[in-house]
């Protein structure tokens, strides 16, 4: 199989964010990582485009994520105080929907710089 | 140079050689042997290696050494008993104080030793005002050292949005901010929120046990690309692309520089942007939410 190349591909492991590796992948996993240190490279062969896992889970049940999404909705609006945590392993795109979705559901937001 | 409370021989492997140490600049143009790196630990690490100087204070005694250098600093007097408590000498900080004055650039970079240590906030406010004070001698910054991918566009994002980095209260429609009250372990062990969104983090794993009691206790969403320990808590978790290797989109290096992500793989799942968008979107079909609508005060 042929191997797609990522030149100046970016490593999101901590916070170095290195631009510069090098990913050769075989459309399921990542099989050499050049210039990543030993974090990275445990990052990058870490992570398979694989369906190792249910779509999504309501009380530990498989689901669709059209229900996970509806259940996710009810429970944030119906709360008096939520909070969104985390935000530290998505991307920027994401995490400007995720400040749209505290202001809308009136919680609190937060990410790993309070620890 | 100054690491404080962090380990980047071990947790940043290509801090020094990359970005901080080792480079060769305008000013620097011998790299290495025109740097003077300073680490101070509770413990020798293998980061102290590549150290001139390493100063072993006490554990938890970080912001009564962060005092007395800011005395010290400011040419004002400092008591010899108190500083020895913090298992330093009154000469060593005298000597490491002539030593940032006679930078042309100095820089802290300081990790979660410092931060998440005894005084916690208060360490990290110390060691900015420490940085700021160190201006009226010479040029002077200091950094944390960000764990996670894209911490700093959380704090980025969040700052151009709401006007603060983190920890923001939208409760009463308008943004407020106050670490310690609105901080995510100090809200959580107290008790006071009544669902949780998790956005690619782990709480289950990392937390305090009374925090993550309390997420077990209340409705917790989790959005990650594996099934996690706060996924095993969580009423709902929904999987999603990873993060730069099969979601694209932008993340913030530790100085708050946009790169764009070039992901190698293609997930079959969403990705984390797409999912929150989704749930905002089902959360702006619903009614408004409304203080008091459940028959409690408005927090």
């Amino acid at each position: 199989m042929t191997l797609t190349i990522v030149k100046n591909a970016t490593c999101t492991f901590c916070g170095c964010v290195c631009d510069d590796i090098e990913l050769h992948a075989d459309g399921v996993r990542i099989v050499e990582t050049k210039r990543a240190c030993s974090l990275g490279e445990s990052w990058f062969k870490n992570h398979t485009a694989e369906h190792l896992y249910p779509d999504a889970l309501i009380d530990g049940h498989p689901a669709t994520v059209d229900d996970a999404v509806e259940a996710a909705a009810d429970y944030l609006l119906n709360a008096d105080m939520p909070l969104v945590y985390g935000m530290s392993n998505i991307t920027c795109e994401a995490q400007r929907e995720a400040v749209s979705l505290a202001e809308l559901i009136g919680g609190v937001i937060d990410s790993h710089t309070s620890l | 140079m100054i690491y404080w409370g962090g380990n980047p021989a071990e947790c940043h492997p290509r801090h020094f050689t990359k970005y901080s140490l080792m480079q060769k600049g305008k000013f620097t143009p011998n790299g290495r042997k025109d740097r003077t790196m300073v680490l101070v630990d509770i413990r020798e690490t293998p980061s102290a290696k590549a150290a001139d100087l390493f100063l072993q204070i006490r554990p938890g005694k970080d912001f009564e050494m962060l005092s007395a250098l800011r005395a010290i600093v400011k040419g004002q007097r400092v008591n010899e008993e108190t500083v020895a408590e913090t298992g330093l000498t009154v000469a060593q900080l005298q000597d490491l104080a002539a030593q940032m004055k006679a930078a042309r650039f100095g820089i802290i970079f300081f990790g979660m030793g410092l931060s998440m240590t005894r005084g916690k906030h208060m360490n990290s406010a110390q060691i900015l005002m420490l940085a700021a004070e160190m201006n009226a001698f010479t040029k002077f910054v200091a950094m944390p050292m960000r764990g996670h991918g894209n911490v700093t566009g959380a704090d980025v994002v969040m700052r151009y949005t709401t006007g603060y980095p983190f920890g923001v209260n939208l409760c009463r429609g308008y943004p407020r901010f106050n670490p310690g009250e609105f901080s995510t372990v100090d809200l959580l062990v107290r008790g006071d929120n009544d669902a949780c969104l998790v956005l690619g983090a782990d709480p289950g794993a990392t937390m305090p046990q009374p925090a993550i009691d309390h997420l077990a206790r209340i409705p917790t969403i989790t959005l990650d690309p594996k099934v996690t320990h706060t996924s095993r808590l969580s009423r709902v978790h929904i999987t999603t692309a990873v993060t730069g290797i099969s979601a694209p989109g932008t993340a913030y290096r530790m100085d708050e520089i946009p790169l764009p992500l070039r992901p190698a793989l293609k997930s079959p799942y969403p990705t984390d942007e797409e999912v929150v968008r989704r749930i905002r979107q089902a959360v702006a079909r619903r009614p408004a939410w409304l203080p008091g609508r459940n028959g409690k005060a408005a927090i």
